[in-house]
């Protein structure tokens, strides 16, 4: 394990020296940005406040485009990490250092990771701009963000399952997204499938829409933390597979 | 310090290596050699610890590659035939990062990474960025990362591949440095490379050996190639007056049509040095002369490296064909 930091620090240099990652994060933050300011233009504008709806719960739970950002946003941050080392060869130099596969795998992961919450940090400013105009329950605040890392943890995981895949940089973007949009929908089943049925059940347990809104809302359920724990590990688990298949393929 | 035995190794039902078996041992520098697809670079990958053998058994510095493979890996120092670097970094933040990344001491780092610079002669480019390098700063970068950890053992796939000649020279004389200390093997297309670095030589085609020894002895494993003169007038008296010199062990004619010349293939015992060898084709001309015939031309085709790996490859192809076609036949 004594290669993680190496491979962990390059990952983030070779994010952040590129302006990939710096256009990434603004544009990031500026569809952040609108998004929050619709939000507290719209309860701005109601002529009385609903008990369970605030701001925060709106931002992180109500609204389509925390997704919509979540799934442009975590394919372009795994698509590189296997499938550009693999294309441009520098894996060989990689795999021939003494560099345990899992090593490797939970390196460029957790260089994701921090690049993602990066992203997400500037926001903390909205939960400041909140408090200073109106109240905010700061548990409610730190489980919605437990929420958003979880999701985009899972993303990441599966982004980076599809890197190790394929060559193809847009191949494995591609895959990302189309996994995490069907994930997606079949969670968007839990409104539309008849309550009481198995499928309706299913449909529940995996919809990203009913996790953000209950983490909005500061309920952390343990069924959220297996589920994503079991979305982060398998993948990731899955990924070491395949590196070490390479030695073979 | 390398072991290999009836190293097999298949992809699908391509055979890209077949049943290879050699040792290198410490303080010696070995040439990897054979034509285009003989499998070269799948051997020094299988070494390197970067793809595994289908059956076989690769031991580096004492470590199973296949079982120990990250022992194994740390005592090798590689460099991959088409040198993958990454193009956003500065050399120094290259080797740096693979100075961490090789296990290399926080507080030794910063001296192995300058060492291997110096060596590798790229302390001119140590702040540019890789993209901007030539080809040959490349190569250097990446034999510098091989050197980097100081490793017992150096593999290097095409080391000179890019290089002008000043920096071929430069490279082969490194190589032989290393061979001192190190286990080095190197594969080239570039025979004269071997010729001037390794001091053992094995030979692959089409994934087998074909030979293996000393570089002097594949060299001489072709002395006793024939020597052709091309003589005027009888050709007949010739040839049985050249077969009676001591050490001649065969004397073909070749005669050409509509003249009065011919060529005579003359081959000497195995057994005899070039010495005496010399001595002999002196004394073919001598008795030629004194017979009367007159000879045209001496030639001998050299007992180069080069020489021997055009005959070799071909003869192993020459036996795989007789080969695949006894397979036919039988079935």
């Amino acid at each position: 394990m004594t290669a993680f930091w190496p491979i962990f620090k390059r990952e983030l240099f070779a994010f952040f020296v590129t302006p990939v990652a710096w256009v990434l994060i603004l544009v990031f933050l500026v569809l952040q940005g609108l998004h929050f300011y619709l939000l507290v233009d719209h309860f701005a504008s109601q002529p009385f406040v609903v008990e369970d709806e605030t701001p925060l719960s709106a931002f992180f739970g109500n609204t389509v485009l925390l997704y919509l950002v979540l799934f442009a946003v975590t394919p372009t941050l795994t698509m590189r990490a296997f499938a550009e080392e693999r294309r441009s060869g520098t894996i060989e130099t990689l795999l021939t250092a003494p560099v345990s596969s899992a090593a490797l795998v939970l390196a460029k992961y957790a260089a994701a990771l921090t690049t993602y919450v990066a992203m997400w940090l500037p926001t903390v400013l909205y939960l400041v701009i909140l408090r200073r105009t109106g109240s905010l329950d700061p548990r409610s605040a730190a489980s919605a963000y437990l929420g958003v890392l979880l999701v985009g943890g899972g993303y990441l995981s599966v982004g980076l399952c599809a890197s190790a895949i394929t060559k193809s940089q847009l191949v494995a973007s591609g895959l990302t997204t189309l996994v995490l949009v069907s994930l997606f929908i079949l969670g968007l089943g839990e409104f539309v499938v008849r309550e009481g049925t198995t499928a309706h059940e299913i449909c529940a347990y995996v919809s990203v829409w009913g996790h953000m809104n209950d983490f909005a809302s500061g309920i952390v359920d343990s069924r959220r933390l297996v589920y994503y724990g079991t979305m982060i590990a398998l993948p990731l688990y899955a990924t070491t597979r395949i590196v070490d298949a390479w030695k073979w393929g | 310090m390398i072991s290999v035995s009836h190293l097999t190794k298949r992809y699908g039902s391509r055979l890209a290596v077949d049943d290879l078996s050699f040792e290198v041992a410490k303080g010696e520098v070995v040439g990897f050699l054979g034509p285009n697809g003989a499998g070269k670079s799948t051997t020094l990958r299988i070494l390197a610890g970067y793809i595994g053998a289908t059956t076989g058994r690769v031991s580096i510095a004492g470590h199973d590659i296949a079982n120990d493979s990250l022992e194994a890996r740390r005592s090798v120092g590689y460099l991959p035939e088409s040198v993958p670097l990454y193009p956003e970094m500065r050399v120094i933040e290259y080797l740096r990062f693979r100075a961490a990344l090789k296990c290399v001491g926080r507080r030794k780092r910063a001296a192995y990474v300058e060492d291997a610079m110096h060596v590798a002669n790229v302390v001119d480019v140590a702040h540019q960025r890789i993209e901007v390098l030539s080809k040959g700063y490349r190569q250097r970068v990446g034999l510098a990362d091989a050197l980097l950890a100081k490793p017992p053992i150096v593999i290097l796939d095409e080391p000179t591949h890019g290089l002008d000649p000043n920096q071929v020279r430069d490279v082969r004389s490194l190589v032989r440095e290393l061979g001192r200390e190190h286990a080095v093997v190197i594969s080239t297309h570039v025979l004269s490379e071997i010729d001037a670095c390794a001091t053992r030589v094995v030979l692959i085609h089409r994934g087998r050996l074909i030979a293996e020894g000393p570089t002097d002895a594949i060299r001489e494993l072709h002395g006793s190639r024939p020597v052709e003169f091309t003589v005027r007038g009888g050709s007949a008296l010739a040839a049985s007056a050249v077969s009676s010199i001591f050490g001649v062990s065969r004397c073909d004619v070749d005669s050409a049509c509509g003249s009065d010349l011919s060529t005579l293939r003359v081959t000497f015992a195995p057994a005899v040095t070039d010495v005496d060898r010399g001595c002999a084709v002196e004394r073919c001309v001598a008795e030629l002369v004194a017979l009367g015939i007159g000879v045209r031309r001496v030639h001998e085709p050299g007992g180069s490296l080069e020489d021997a790996f055009a005959e070799l490859t071909r003869e192993g192809a020459h036996e795989t064909r007789a080969q695949s076609d006894a397979g036919q036949a039988s079935e």
